[in-house]
């Protein structure tokens, strides 16, 4: 390969060579250099300033003037209840959108699949992307409006039948619900997409030679469709694992009312409240270090086991 | 599948299941034909309630005085300008790495790919970000709304790996004709991705038309501020006040502010029709581009 590459030129070692083949790429080089210039800025730069979270930062000291704290702050959110409280609404949130969200898209791509006529199948595809296309902003705008109180879409349907409206949005008991299946609202019709396309390279003839065998609906959903489906299952489910510290920042944060914070007070929305908004910046990076670490170890962890297990691998 | 004729429990399932599409298809749709209705009603007369599907007493006014508000004006400007910038400067950048991440025998390559998904892993994280943009000085500037929303590794593998499905003879051939490697780029490469392209131009340009995030923690200047920021002010605003009564603060002061110019429109009606004025662009665009990125969100899954 390097040798076609470097062609026409005589190169004496080895080492000559390779420099050779870098100067014949030299302007692949530039086309990547504003990405590698922007990637360590943007990204490389911010990893350095994860030392905060060991120093006792001062602006006019800099990152590396500021004094060493150690483990301090740790060692502060390790012993702080509200941290507990707050890491448990996440894995909460996690867990159950996991439990819900995550096989809705699935059912929804296998309905889809049922629909004969390609016509319709299209129309509804289009119609299901469009939650995703539109900002969690709005979508907490919709919500808002159509449960609010006074005169919301929901309340007025339940003064018309006689009963008492609801502060939906201000009810604790109602905030997982609600966080539930806005999320899937928003996200099931762009998630079947893999789906759907997994389902569209079963060969038919497979389903024929099944019907032919005395198989039913159910039987060749369960030994054929769903077999098909495993491997893209297990890759999302691993993006999903891994991501469990992730209970989603911005529906959570528009979503939380001072009325719920008891239990929509997540990992990201509280370190953004005690670091920008409290100016606590040690502390909040150390939390947000202990998330970042936590969700790296997850993530190399679960696609360990899943190569090991099923051969399905992110890298 | 061939299916001829269809059994009685094929009947019962094909039933069931086109049934319970078309609701969700409703709810996925309704809630927005419900604030179409609402942002073509007079905002008093709505108040009232019972408004599901259509205007009960129409008007224009909303809209006449929504697009003469200044701050709506302006934030609506802003989004679109950074849109745009960021859109076009996005998907050029991104192919140009892409570009470079598919040329085989390239050296370093497997090192430079390390490099671009490590960061997909390991983060710094809000604060040191929030400090980053500080000594860029780039906080409460129109940059900060452009410069960090320009590159996505998830949006350059997709660009490589449909690079990668081209031939290889075709920009070969151009090479050994003495073209350079920019031409080729640029002549023959883009060209053959323009589906590619469109499915990224989309996913950026909705994303940033989307964030509210950035106006509303790196911004303080009020007419830095893109829309979906702006409407978020707008509606925890008008939380705040019905929760508290009362009203104070810079951001809050300015709103009272923008709806005294409002008499006439109540601040509800209003916030249903920028709700609509925002996604109206989007609704729009997305139909045409749905045959690409559902191709696009495929080759991205699929890793090498």
């Amino acid at each position: 390969m390097t040798a076609k590459v470097a062609r026409g030129k005589v190169l004496p070692s080895k080492k000559n060579k390779t420099w050779a083949t870098v100067w014949n790429f030299r302007h692949i080089y530039l086309f990547m250099l504003p990405a590698i210039i922007w990637y360590l800025v943007f990204c490389y730069y911010p990893m350095y300033g994860i030392l905060i979270a060991f120093k006792d930062f001062k602006y006019n000291l800099g990152i590396l003037g500021s004094p060493w704290e150690g483990f301090r702050y740790f060692k502060q959110f390790l012993s702080d209840s509200s941290f507990y409280s707050v890491l448990y609404n996440t894995l909460s949130i996690s867990a159950l959108k996991l439990l819900f969200g995550f096989p809705a898209p699935l059912i929804l791509a296998l309905m889809l699949n049922g629909v004969m006529s390609g016509k319709f199948k299209r129309i509804f595809q289009t119609i299901s992307y469009l939650p995703h296309f539109v900002s969690w902003v709005v979508v907490v705008t919709l919500m808002q409006k159509i449960l609010s109180p006074n005169v919301g879409l929901i309340n007025d349907i339940r003064d018309h039948m006689g009963m008492e409206p609801i502060f939906f949005m201000g009810m604790p008991s109602l905030f997982y619900p609600l966080v539930i299946i806005s999320d899937i609202w928003k996200g099931v019709g762009w998630g079947s997409i893999i789906y759907l396309a997994a389902l569209t390279n079963i060969d038919p003839h497979l389903y024929e030679a099944a019907e032919m065998d005395g198989a039913g609906r159910w039987s060749k959903l369960f030994k054929i469709t769903l077999p098909t489906l495993t491997p893209t299952i297990g890759i999302l489910l691993i993006f999903s694992l891994s991501g469990v510290l992730n209970a989603g920042f911005d529906q959570i944060w528009l979503m939380q009312t001072p009325a719920t914070l008891s239990v929509s007070e997540i990992l990201d929305t509280y370190v953004l409240k005690t670091g920008i908004q409290q100016g606590q910046f040690a502390y909040s990076t150390a939390i947000g270090l202990f998330k970042s670490f936590i969700s790296l170890i997850l993530i190399v962890a679960v696609n360990k086991v899943s190569k090991k297990v099923s051969d399905v691998s992110l890298w | 599948m061939g299916v001829r004729r269809l059994s009685a429990a094929d009947r019962i399932y094909s039933t069931v299941n086109y049934t319970l599409l078309l609701i969700f298809c409703l709810t996925a749709l309704y809630p927005f034909i419900y604030f179409l209705a609402l942002s073509f009603n007079d905002g008093y007369d709505a108040m009232k309630g019972g408004i599901y599907f259509l205007p009960r007493v129409g008007t224009l006014e909303n809209y006449t005085k929504a697009f003469k508000n200044p701050h709506i004006i302006n934030s609506f400007f802003i989004s679109v300008s950074r849109t745009f910038i960021v859109t076009v400067g996005s998907v050029i950048l991104t192919a140009l790495l892409a570009y470079g991440l598919s040329r085989k025998g390239l050296p370093g390559r497997r090192y430079i790919v390390f490099f671009f998904f490590f960061t997909t892993l390991f983060s710094g994280g809000l604060i040191p970000t929030f400090i980053l943009y500080r000594e860029l000085h780039i906080l409460d500037t129109y940059w900060v709304l452009v410069l960090p929303s320009l590159y996505s590794f998830f949006n350059a593998i997709i660009m490589k790996t449909f690079f990668d499905g081209i031939p290889g003879g075709l920009s070969e051939s151009a090479r050994i004709d003495g073209a350079s490697e920019l031409s080729v780029f640029a002549r023959i490469i883009l060209p053959l991705s323009m589906p590619v392209m469109a499915t990224i131009a989309l996913f950026v340009g909705v994303g940033i038309w989307n964030d509210w995030f950035t106006g509303q923690f790196f911004i303080q200047n009020e007419n830095l501020q893109p829309a979906a920021t702006f409407l978020n002010k707008m509606i925890s605003e008008a939380s705040f006040q019905s929760m508290t009564g009362s009203s104070s603060g810079s951001s809050i002061k300015n709103m009272n502010e923008a709806q005294m110019q409002l008499r006439g429109v109540t601040p509800e009606a209003l916030r249903m029709t920028f709700v609509i004025i925002i996604t109206a662009p989007i609704i729009c665009v997305y139909p045409f581009l749905q045959k690409y990125f559902v191709k696009g969100v495929l080759v991205g899954s699929l890793k090498e």
